[in-house]
């Protein structure tokens, strides 16, 4: 399969569409109940970055009502599960979201909300946003469009609901924990050595 | 009020309602207060920079608003790219001090007796200033970025829309 | 005695959580969605417990909801839940109505102990307008409580509660139950004495710091402790319930008023809330004392 290229990105595409394909984890009973609740209610940090977060207010009005789905919107990254980045990033962003990001508990997932969070969008050839937001976060569930339309962000939703539910797709945080060195030498590529705090530094700070 | 000011200055008539004036550096301040003190332009709405690389210098435009908000005066500075520093206007206007952080960061102009030109939208920033026009965004972002597969049918689609749209007008005119 | 407790602190942590739910549907009617599911709150609770906790502000900060959570309990244990009944009673006989009034207090308390070791500037804001909202809200309840005490000679909730066989204390003492009535609205925590948690003002107020279990908690002793306050209010002004069907509907009136309230009223400030509570109920129920 030609990769480079549009075809081979469409084709992987829908391989990864394919029910054959998809990663089916084997969940215990205890495991599939847990994941039921995760799915079941999903508090939401709304992180509105770019221009496509004024497509996020009317999910939660009346005319989408997102909370029928058991999401509903939190305050406090503390008491968050999924961090919403809603298009493009700048670098002072980036780094207010990455540190959103890391104050949540686990289990957490970021979902990447218009085509400027996948490939840069119309800010492709900005100086200033980044490009790919996998390359610092790990991302769950990505939304396209420019600006995508709630409809298509409730549509996200569901679509993770059902990747929690049945484990069809490894957790981004596990990701993030496991390959944190990928995801700091990436940021400290941007952020030079203002970077933020690392685990360990973080935990030497909990016992002082 | 622009009687009196054209008096003393040489003033043209851009627009309906738009006045421009062109001083020198080192006379800033002194006529900005005087005008601020003399008319009733007393808003600095805005300060616009334009980058004349061709002729080696930064053009600032200081735009003066009335209190009843109906005119305009664009007061034009000239300076040289290379040495460019002009004096501050914070004791004039308090709202110059954002403005001026922004200027410095994107061009790189000295604001003397601004002391607060530290890190404002770009932060950890070791290029030149990116609106100067000899800094290559293009280049900079290929350097520093790579693109997700897919970016490649970013083509220029003027050539097939304008197709599109004669066939579109072809058919119609057929029936 | 044991089951007995335990039941009851079952029963008031499944119809907290169902009202909560019901609050959310109501609301959300209100608003003209559907919401959403009744045990919504259910499924955010158990989610909570099933989180990690990866914060640490030293004992004092997790120390904090537990004591809520007492709070919470004993406030419930020292209500009987039904009239002449030998049954879900807990430890009422052996405390009376000055004790519940006490507890009651518990919980803000904890919260500011939580609270005040985490250093979170939201949260601190959050409950200090709580303190300054409780001053109002006590009151007016105190006020009606003496009333009930004196008109009934005893402290006893039970006592209060069988007298009141020829006619509810809400209609014998209208006064006394309007005041004590905006009073418990205020405790139920709804708009319009919403001040503590404020969204849009201090985010989430004094749970700004708690997540995971400990938020769970939080909660958690929150459902209990608005049962209790319904108990209590059952209790002392319309006569008890003889069984818990009775309870349930009696219990449900009540919520019913306190959210649709809650859903017609902006928020007051802090200031303003407190200078209502003081001046309006706080009159009224001094002069249904005065009838007394
Ligand atoms: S994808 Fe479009 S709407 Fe969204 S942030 Fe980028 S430019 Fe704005």
């Amino acid at each position: 399969m030609p990769e480079n290229t549009q075809e081979g990105f469409i084709d992987q595409q829908k391989v990864l569409d394919n029910e054959e394909y998809s990663i089916k984890n084997t969940q215990s009973i205890i495991q599939k109940a847990v994941d039921w609740f995760r799915a079941r209610s999903m508090f939401v940090l709304a992180y509105g970055t770019g221009c496509g977060a004024i497509e996020m207010p009317p999910i939660f009005t009346s005319r989408y009502d997102i909370e029928r789905l058991g999401v509903v919107g939190v305050a406090t990254p503390r008491q968050a599960d999924i961090l919403i980045v809603s298009g493009y990033c700048s670098y002072k962003t980036l780094k207010r979201v990455i540190r959103s990001y890391e104050q949540m508990n686990e289990p957490k997932y970021v979902i990447g909300l218009g085509s400027c969070t996948i490939n840069g969008g119309m800010y492709w050839d900005s100086y200033n946003t980044i490009k790919k937001l996998d390359e610092y976060l790990p991302v769950d569930m990505y939304i396209n469009g420019c600006m995508p339309r709630p409809e298509a962000l409730i549509e996200g939703f569901v679509k993770l609901q059902d990747n929690i539910r049945n484990a069809k797709s490894e957790a981004g945080y596990i990701q993030y924990r496991e390959n944190n060195a990928f995801y700091r030498a990436n940021q400290e590529k941007i952020f030079g050595k203002n970077t933020t705090p690392t685990f360990e530094e973080n935990f030497a700070g909990m016992n002082q | 009020m622009i009687e009196f000011l054209k008096k003393h200055y040489e003033i043209v008539e851009k627009a309906p309602r738009l006045y421009k004036l062109q001083i020198e550096s080192d006379k800033l301040v002194e006529i900005l207060s005087s005008v601020s003190i003399n008319s009733n332009f007393i808003t600095l709405s805005q300060i616009a920079c334009t980058d004349w690389i061709e002729d080696e210098v930064f053009a600032l435009n200081y735009i003066l608003t009335t209190k009843e908000r109906d005119k305009n005066l664009m007061v034009e500075v000239r300076i040289s790219r290379v040495h460019c520093s002009l004096p501050t206007l914070l004791n004039l206007y308090p709202q110059a001090q954002v403005m001026e952080r922004d200027l410095h960061e994107m061009y790189g102009i000295n604001f003397r007796g601004n002391d607060t030109l530290y890190d404002f939208a770009l932060e950890n920033w070791n290029e030149i200033p990116p609106l100067r026009r000899e800094f290559d965004t293009l280049a900079y972002v290929n350097e520093h970025f790579d693109f997700r597969i897919g970016r490649e049918d970013n083509k220029d689609v003027k050539a097939e829309v304008k197709r599109r749209k004669a066939q579109a007008k072809e058919s119609k005119d057929g029936k | 005695m044991f089951l007995d407790s335990l039941a009851m602190i079952a029963l008031a942590y499944i119809f907290g959580f169902l009202y909560y739910g019901l609050y959310r549907n109501i609301s959300a009617r209100v608003h003209g969605r559907f919401g959403p599911s009744l045990a919504q709150s259910f499924f955010d609770s158990i989610k909570l417990f099933l989180k990690e906790n990866s914060t640490n502000f030293g004992w004092m900060f997790y120390a904090g909801p537990i004591i809520m959570m007492i709070g919470a309990i004993t406030t419930l244990l020292f209500i009987p839940y039904l009239n002449g009944s030998e049954h879900l009673v807990g430890l009422s006989q052996y405390g009376n109505l000055i004790l519940v009034l006490y507890l009651m207090v518990l919980e803000p308390l904890g919260n500011a102990m939580g609270i005040g070791s985490n250093g979170n500037p939201f949260g601190v804001m959050g409950i200090t307008r709580g303190l300054t909202r409780l001053i109002g809200l006590e009151l007016p309840f105190y006020i009606a409580a003496i009333g009930l005490m004196i008109a009934n000679h005893s402290a006893d909730i039970g006592v209060i509660m069988t007298n009141q066989s020829e006619g509810y204390n809400a209609f014998t003492h209208p006064l006394l139950f309007i005041g004590a009535f905006i009073s418990f609205l205020g405790f139920m925590g709804k708009s319009p004495f919403d001040v503590v948690g404020a969204p849009q003002e201090v985010y989430s107020g004094p749970a700004t710091e708690f997540s995971g279990k400990f938020f769970a908690i939080a909660l958690s002793q929150s459902a209990i402790f608005s049962f209790a306050k319904l108990l209590l209010m059952v209790n002392l002004f319309l006569g008890g319930a003889q069984s818990l069907v009775e309870l349930v509907a009696k219990t449900f009136v009540l919520f019913l008023v306190a959210v649709l309230v809650g859903n017609v009223y902006a928020r007051f400030t802090t200031a303003q809330s407190v200078e209502f509570l003081v001046r309006v109920p706080t009159g009224i129920a001094l002069v249904g004392l005065l009838f007394v």
